[in-house]
């Protein structure tokens, strides 16, 4: 036991004593998330309020009186023809060009479907590649479609009304739900990052420099080499995990806007101590897999190489928890796939004890497993001391 | 005398990789230790001495437990290296170029971690630590970080640190290979200093030079097999070393052909 604690002792050592390291893989994560994402944030921000703000330009050719009121508001009308609007729009002057027909109000009064003519035509001209352009085409044919519909009107669904919620979800319903589709995946691949950013260079570095046999030696057993070595990485990687967290939980409203009610306060310290213990499992589990490709390899790079094929695995975990809404139980027997659920589950407010039981002890129980291998590989000439 | 190491019918063959085998000629195996058998007596200096390739790395790696032989067993001090490699591992030191320091460390905080590991009582280690630091002049060295350090200073950092736990019994493996000469004499006169003190040593190399200068009894080993077995005027006969060397050379060599 004391050895292990000597291990482990060394390891934090190594870390928390080389500045570059834990800047690298602690604080770095945090902050680059938290600024990459409030960036993200500030510039989708800037650029709804830049479409808010801007009233597109359009010249439109005989328009109707009907039409007047909503397009003088919408539009900013410009004077001219046709055939020069349409030149404007192409060379990105203008942002569309309505042609109507003459005395359109008239016409379509007294157009009939049933007469087989064919019905009088809006024409709209646009650039799509002008993204000014394309809103206000797209702004404007949705108009038209909704004059066109109430022309014809027969029903209504869900008629905007003050007294009415149609939506029962209330806005943290909706955060909690997409945050749970997102989030798994998101929190995986940040521990798994995590752990890369240490395990590799503990146990293949050691490998390819020489000095983990001079560990074997000595008469320190192997399991308890296997042991004080996954334990330390673990808690840097969870370190490096947590940076990664919080910084996505500080900037998350404002990639999302403030206004979506999303904040930390959304999850009860309760959630909060679970997510914990899925992660603690979850990290475990993938320092122990990273841990074993690192003492296969012989050298850093190659732990890297080979480590890619777990890396599509967890991040599948992630992806296919988003459409897995099955509650069998079974599924929860998958290591890293279960942590993915968990997560999903904590997140949208429908966990159990159960699952999350079965998660954290079929995960300890992987990772148990996990050190065992490590163990019989570190005792194995063939894996350590081979050319 | 009395036995403190006995080898009896070590074999280890190693299987090949593909890129290892066109360089042994397709082979897919290669028994780089062939039924092996010597003994090595308390105090004395046993060397080692053959061509590379011979197997006298695979060899002293088997007796220091790193790794397993197919047949056979070696014991030291009675312990067996196959079925008791902790108590073989806490009785023996073994130094080799192929063992490293991890760079980022001082040899102060290496010695500490060290003693840990073989359970060095602190005020033991503590001693022990002073003394051996003073005599190689790591002193000054000794919160320096190992990547820091000259080549030289880094091996004598690397043989203070094999011999934290003041083992009885020690495994040189080319104690000479890759110093400068200030530095290999200082290890070849504590390999002396080390007998004087009543320690045992087993140290391979393919140098005369340190055989005739260091060793009491040799064990001429070619392609894994002992070839010539005696007291170091056994071996010489009356020659250089050199020169019974070759001659036991061509004789095994010779004899295999027949
Ligand atoms: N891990 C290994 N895998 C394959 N072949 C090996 C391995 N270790 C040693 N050998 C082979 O065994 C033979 C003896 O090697 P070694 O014991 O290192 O010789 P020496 O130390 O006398 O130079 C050599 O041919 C070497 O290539
Ligand atoms: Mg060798």
């Amino acid at each position: 036991m004391k050895t292990v604690l000597t291990i482990i002792k060394k390891e934090f050592t190594r870390f928390f004593k080389d500045t570059r390291l834990w800047l690298t893989a602690i604080v770095l994560p945090g902050l680059l998330i938290f600024a990459l994402y409030s960036a993200m944030g500030s510039i989708i921000q800037s650029v709804q309020e830049r479409e808010q703000n801007y009233t597109p330009t359009a010249v439109v050719v005989n328009l109707p009186d009907s039409f007047a009121p909503v397009f003088s508001q919408m539009f900013e009308l410009k004077e001219g023809d046709a055939e020069d609007g349409k030149q404007s729009v192409k060379e990105g002057e203008l942002d569309i060009v309505m042609v109507f027909p003459r005395d359109f109000d008239a016409l379509i009064s007294s157009y009939s479907p049933a007469s087989g003519q064919p019905a009088p035509n809006v024409e709209i001209y646009y650039n799509s590649s002008e993204e000014k352009s394309l809103t206000a085409f797209g702004s404007a044919q949705s108009i038209l479609t909704a004059f066109e519909d109430a022309a014809a009107n027969m029903f209504d669904i869900n008629r905007p009304s003050e007294d009415v919620a149609y939506d029962f979800a209330s806005a943290q319903d909706t955060s909690r739900m997409i945050l749970s589709m997102i989030v798994p995946m998101v929190l995986l691949m940040l521990l798994f990052s995590g752990c890369m950013a240490v395990a590799p260079e503990s146990i293949a570095g050691e490998k390819e420099r020489g000095t983990i046999a001079t560990l074997l030696v000595t008469p320190v057993k192997r399991g308890y080499v296997a042991v004080g070595k996954i334990a330390a990485l673990s808690v840097i990687a969870l370190l490096s995990g947590l940076s990664s967290c919080l910084g996505m939980v500080f900037s998350l409203p404002k990639l999302v806007g403030e206004a979506s009610g999303l904040t930390i306060s959304i999850l009860t310290a309760g959630d909060y101590a679970a997510l914990f213990g899925v992660v603690l499992s979850t990290v475990l589990v993938l320092v122990a897999i990273i841990a074993i490709i690192s003492a296969y390899s012989k050298s850093v790079k190659e732990a890297g190489g080979l480590v890619v094929p777990v890396m599509l695995l967890t991040m599948l975990c992630g992806v296919f928890s988003m459409f897995v809404t099955s509650k069998n139980i079974g599924l929860f027997f998958i290591p890293l796939f279960n942590s993915a659920l968990l997560i999903s589950a904590i997140i949208s407010g429908a966990v159990s004890w159960a699952y999350f039981l079965v998660t954290v002890c079929v995960n300890l129980a992987f990772a148990a497993i996990l050190v065992f291998v490590l163990t019989k590989m570190f005792g194995s000439e063939r894996i350590m001391f081979n050319r | 005398m009395e036995e403190i190491l006995q080898v009896e019918n070590l074999t280890k063959t190693f299987r090949l990789s593909r890129k290892q085998r066109k360089l042994e000629g397709g082979a897919a195996v290669k028994t780089a230790v062939d039924n092996l058998s010597f003994t090595a007596y308390k105090g004395e200096i046993f060397g080692l001495l053959g061509p590379n390739g011979a197997g006298k790395t695979t060899t002293l790696r088997i007796l220091a437990t790193l790794i397993k032989p197919d047949a056979g067993d070696a014991f030291i001090e009675g312990k067996s290296v196959v079925r008791d490699e902790y108590a073989v591992r806490s009785r023996i030191g073994f130094l080799t170029s192929e063992l490293k320091l991890e760079d980022f460390f001082t040899p102060d905080y290496l010695f500490d971690f060290f003693c840990e590991l073989y359970s060095v009582p602190t005020e033991t280690a503590a001693k022990r630590k002073a003394e051996m630091f003073a005599r190689f002049g790591i002193d000054k060295f000794a919160q320096v970080k190992v990547a820091n350090l000259s080549t030289g200073m880094r091996q004598k950092v690397s043989l203070v640190i094999s011999l934290v736990n003041d083992p009885d019994f020690i495994i040189f493996d080319e104690p000479t290979n890759g110093l400068d000469v200030l530095t290999a004499k200082t290890v070849t006169d504590f390999i002396s200093e080390l007998k004087a003190r009543g320690k045992t040593i087993i140290l391979s190399t393919h140098i005369f030079s340190l055989i005739e200068k260091l060793c009491d009894r040799v064990g001429v080993i070619i392609d894994g097999k002992l070839a010539a077995l005696g007291t170091l005027e056994e071996i010489k006969s009356g020659k250089s070393l050199e020169d019974s060397f070759f001659g036991i050379y061509a004789a095994f060599k010779g004899g295999e052909e027949q």
